[in-house]
């Protein structure tokens, strides 16, 4: 009987053998915060996500900025949130790992078959026993690759920022591309009404009119194009931040912003990618935990099943008998070299895993700032000599409109063709934002000086969100605490 | 054939005298002056000589010597203003100075850049002589000896071609063809007589598209050495052309053929062009000359019948003149017209191509003539802040706009006149008559006389004659059918 208290015991001692609902989340947030300032949330039905909706619908209602929608993102983006579940999968491993087999109680009835025979009874307590032993290293196993899926799925969260301020600058381009669209309607809709007006009074003949009114059509149908694609634009943002109903109907104001006055050094960025970047340190895990496994394979090669019990054996006729037993295996056959085998080559595996990603890594991010620095350029060109220039052919244009050289036909293509200027001018901006997106996600988090230069026209107080209590409009909200998602940063694991 | 005998050999031909005596018409140059002034033939043969001599030391990069000049003289005195004709007035334009040296009347044009103002806010870099555009009129008397040396200050080689001039073959100018084209900063000499009287010109003839483009061009008077027909009070002399400067650019267009822009007198558009000043009842003599790339000129005196009494090769018979008003100098002629200048006023003289009384006018644009805009200016001015429809009456109200034009232009017409806007600009000016005149300089505008002035009808004169201004015009059919076609 000592010996099953004993084991009970012991049971007790392994400890920790329940599933936190929260583990490995609150790690999840604060690498995400760490790395971009913004915080997650894992909605698991508890009283505190009616707070977050207040929130999300706070952060909806002003002109959304990239930074919120970012915040947006990470609280409700639905396969973020299906995501999260995995860390509940991942975790119920681990605690599987620290629990020991459960001991088998055996009964045994002897029914006498004569008559002079007596019921005996016997019961056996049996408890596999290497386990107890092996168990530390098990937990150890089970603990990194629970890490590694946190790793993995902070990750996720950042792959999902970054994807959010992508759709974002997408949406914001779409919009300014609306409108120059517009100009340009506009310009052929005046050329068409010019060209109605002359023709009214027998200026000019039906080819000349006919012409410019088919331009006109034709730039009207351009101008729904672009409006349509202005919606899936919106629609692609709306499935990222997880929106429907009445959320869809958020603004933004912004105009894209032109690139920040400096870029980050390369040499920089590189380190930078390798030793934040959480896919990276997700697969660096990963190889811990294989080796680990393998070790603990290896260390019990020779060992096989132990099972250590106790047995009452309760005789009639004579004493009453307790007795120990143990069986073990005889690891004749299987000595797990199969297994070992596997694991090493998993093992080798995840090293070159490691490796390819390091190394793709690094050249990702070299190609990522190439591209960078390439938009930046083309931008800047447009910036200072293109659009200045366009601007002076119009006004040019329009001196020699007054000096009767050309007519109001050539003077609004002059403007369309500042207008296209513009909208290529707006195009490459929004591929810098997006290169500039791409190349955080690569390095692993925001760009040093990110912050600072480029969040938009956003009021400075959001700007400097993401470190502190986000809460735009504090007067409705009892504290900014609770107008935030609920934070658990503060025991997580940082890596 | 009021002429000296040509000189196409350097030797005097015997003939010429033949030709002279049988000359029907009054002669500028008697026989017998011209055998007065043979006495000197030797001394002026020696000067020639050391001026040749002189020549080849100041320039030794020049052609190799010409060899020794005509040893007869072949020509009289210089001719002398005042005294053998009375000196031709160019409005806006200028005189290639001289002087005499034995006997020769010795000229230096320097062919070179030029910026040049064609009316009062255009400016450009044109080709020209001595810094004018056009050059200076050269003005000279049949029988002079006159020597040119054509210093070449220009990027690129040019040649002086006389035009419509009697002279010897290798004097013609003709790059490749009569001479060696004048290389960059080399200086050669032109040497002749002149044999004729009347509206001569002169331009360059290397590059011609090129430089006579660019305004190397000008007109060379020949006096008669006696005067012909009735004395002239007042000789003008005009020289037409026509250039292409885009506005706001600084450089006429040599490669431009049809869409002039600036339709110049003298190298001046109105309202830059000077006006002809008369005294009422003065005999005018008006000399025009066209070297336009392209276009003839029929140019239209308001106010007078004249008579065209030359032409570039020489006096019209008169009785083979015709009463005109208007004459059309074709493209490389001179034409010469006279009258009595007895009704005062401010007469406008002008090509009578409407186009030629524009200045730098676009002519690619929509016509908007009857177009009322509507909306479209708002429409527009969305996108083009400023924006206004022009045109929908015609041109006539752009002289007065205002609006902002290209720097460097004048794409508006006219100027103010007295009574109104004058809606020509290019190639136009006004003969100012006057009963009385103070000055050679621009009298002002003519003041007309009592009843003489055409002013809006009034009511009283309206009724008086039975008009009514609301009725439907009417008109007569002017054939016997009474309707047309």
């Amino acid at each position: 009987m000592r010996l099953v208290i004993t084991t009970s015991a012991l049971l007790f001692a392994s400890g920790c053998a329940t599933v936190q609902k929260e583990r490995g989340h609150s790690e999840v947030a604060a690498l995400v915060e760490e790395r971009i300032g913004r915080k997650t949330r894992w909605n698991q039905g508890t009283p505190e996500d009616a707070q977050v909706e207040r929130h999300l619908d706070e952060l909806l209602k002003g002109p959304l900025t990239s930074d919120r929608a970012v915040e947006v993102a990470l609280l409700n983006n639905p396969a973020l949130q299906s995501t999260y579940e995995e860390l509940g999968v991942s975790q119920a491993d681990m605690v599987q790992a620290g629990l020991l087999t459960n001991p088998s109680l055996g009964v045994t009835f002897g029914i006498p078959l004569t008559r002079d025979g007596e019921l005996e009874t016997e019961f056996s307590l049996v408890q596999g026993f290497l386990e107890l032993f092996t168990m530390p290293l098990r937990k150890k196993v089970a603990r990194e690759q629970f890490d590694a899926e946190t790793l993995r799925v902070a990750h996720q969260a950042l792959a999902t920022a970054a994807d959010v301020r992508k759709a974002y600058r997408e949406v914001q381009a779409r919009q300014q591309l609306v409108e120059l669209r517009g100009m340009v309607l506009v310009a052929a809709d005046a050329a068409a009404e010019l060209a109605t007006l002359q023709y009214g009074q027998g200026n000019i003949n039906d080819l000349a009119l006919v012409t410019e009114k088919a331009f006109a059509e034709e730039t009207r149908l351009d101008l729904a194009r672009e409006e349509l694609a202005l919606v899936e634009e919106r629609e692609h943002l709306n499935q990222l931040l997880g929106l429907w109903g009445a959320r869809t109907e958020w603004s933004i104001s912004e105009k894209l912003p032109a690139p920040p006055a400096e870029e980050v050094e390369l040499e920089q960025l590189e380190s930078r990618a390798v030793k934040q970047r959480l896919d990276i340190d997700a697969a660096r895990k990963q190889v811990s935990a294989q080796w680990n496994a393998l070790e603990l394979a290896r260390s019990t090669r020779y060992i096989g099943r132990v099972d250590v019990g106790a047995s009452v054996h309760g005789d009639p006729n004579g004493p009453r008998l307790l007795g120990p037993s143990v069986t073990v295996d005889l690891p004749i056959f299987d000595q797990r070299q199969a297994l070992i085998a596997k694991l090493e080559a998993q093992h080798r595996q995840g090293e070159r895993r490691l490796a390819e990603l390091s190394i793709n890594a690094r050249s990702n991010v070299r190609a990522a700032r190439a591209r960078l620095m390439t938009l930046r350029g083309v931008a800047e060109r447009y910036q200072r000599g293109i659009l200045p220039l366009r601007e002076q052919v119009v006004k040019q244009s329009q001196l020699q409109y007054n000096a009767m050289q050309i007519g109001l036909y050539v003077l609004l293509e002059s403007k369309r063709e500042q207008i296209g200027a513009y909208r290529t001018y707006i195009e490459t901006i929004r591929d810098y934002w997006m290169a500039r997106a791409d190349l955080e996600q690569l390095v692993g988090g925001r760009l040093p000086g990110a912050n600072e230069a480029t969040e938009d026209q956003a009021p400075s107080h959001e700007r400097e969100a993401p470190t502190g209590a986000p809460e735009p409009a504090p007067s409705d909200h009892p504290t900014p605490a609770n107008g935030h998602p609920p934070s658990h940063g503060g025991h997580g694991a940082t890596p | 054939m009021n002429r000296l005998p040509p000189d196409s050999s350097l030797a005097p031909r015997e003939a010429d005298d033949t030709l002279e005596t049988t000359s029907s018409e009054p002669a500028g140059m008697t026989r017998r002056s011209m055998l007065a002034s043979a006495g000197a033939t030797l001394a002026g043969g020696a000067l020639l000589l050391r001026a040749n001599v002189a020549h080849a030391r100041s320039a030794p990069s020049a052609p190799a010597r010409r060899p020794a000049a005509p040893m007869r003289k072949d020509w009289l005195s210089p001719g002398l203003p005042g005294r053998d004709y009375r000196p031709v007035i160019v409005p806006n334009g200028t005189k290639l100075p001289w002087k005499i040296v034995d006997g020769v009347k010795v000229f230096h044009m320097v062919a070179e850049e030029v910026e040049h103002e064609f009316a009062p806010g255009i400016q450009a870099n044109c080709w020209g002589y001595n810094g004018q555009v056009h050059g200076p009129t050269i003005e000279v008397v049949e029988g002079d000896r006159v020597r040119f040396y054509v210093t070449n200050r220009l990027p690129a080689p040019t040649t002086v071609h006389w035009h419509g001039l009697i002279l010897p073959n290798g004097m013609d100018g003709v790059g490749g063809l009569n001479q060696k084209s004048i290389a960059p900063g080399e200086t050669y000499l032109y040497e002749f007589t002149i044999r004729q009287h009347g509206t001569g010109m002169y331009h360059s003839h290397h590059d011609e598209m090129t430089q006579m483009a660019l305004g190397m061009v000008g007109l060379f008077i020949m006096h008669p050495r006696r005067p012909v027909g009735p004395r002239v009070d007042r000789d003008f002399a005009l020289l037409m052309h026509e250039w292409k400067v885009e506005p706001g650019a600084r450089r006429p267009d040599p490669n431009e053929m049809t869409d002039f822009n600036l339709l110049t007198f003298n190298a001046k558009a109105f309202p830059g062009t000077e006006p002809l000043v008369v005294q009422q009842g003065e005999r005018v003599r008006i000399r025009l000359g066209n070297l336009s790339a392209m276009d003839h000129h029929p140019i239209h005196l308001h106010g007078y019948h004249f008579r065209v009494t030359e032409t570039d090769a020489g006096p019209i018979p008169a009785s083979a003149q015709w009463p005109e008003t208007t004459v059309l100098v074709p493209v490389g002629s001179t034409r010469t017209f006279e009258f009595v200048a007895d009704a005062p006023g401010d007469w406008a003289m002008h090509c009578h191509m409407t186009h030629h009384l524009m200045n730098q006018m676009g002519h690619d644009l929509p016509v908007v003539i009857g177009v009322n805009p509507g909306g479209l200016d708002a429409k527009v001015r969305t996108l083009l802040p400023g924006y206004m429809t022009m045109g929908q009456t015609g041109m006539g109200d752009m002289a007065e706009m205002g609006m902002p034009v290209p720097k460097n232009s004048i794409p508006m017409m006219g100027a103010r006149g007295k009574h109104d806007v004058i809606t020509m600009g290019g190639m136009f000016t006004v003969v100012k008559v006057r009963e009385r005149l103070t000055g050679d300089g621009d009298p002002g505008w003519y003041d007309n006389p009592p009843g003489t002035l055409s002013v809006a009808a009034t009511s009283e004169e309206l009724s008086r004659d039975g008009i009514d201004v609301n009725a439907v015009p009417r008109a007569e059919p002017a054939s016997p059918g009474g309707k047309p076609g």
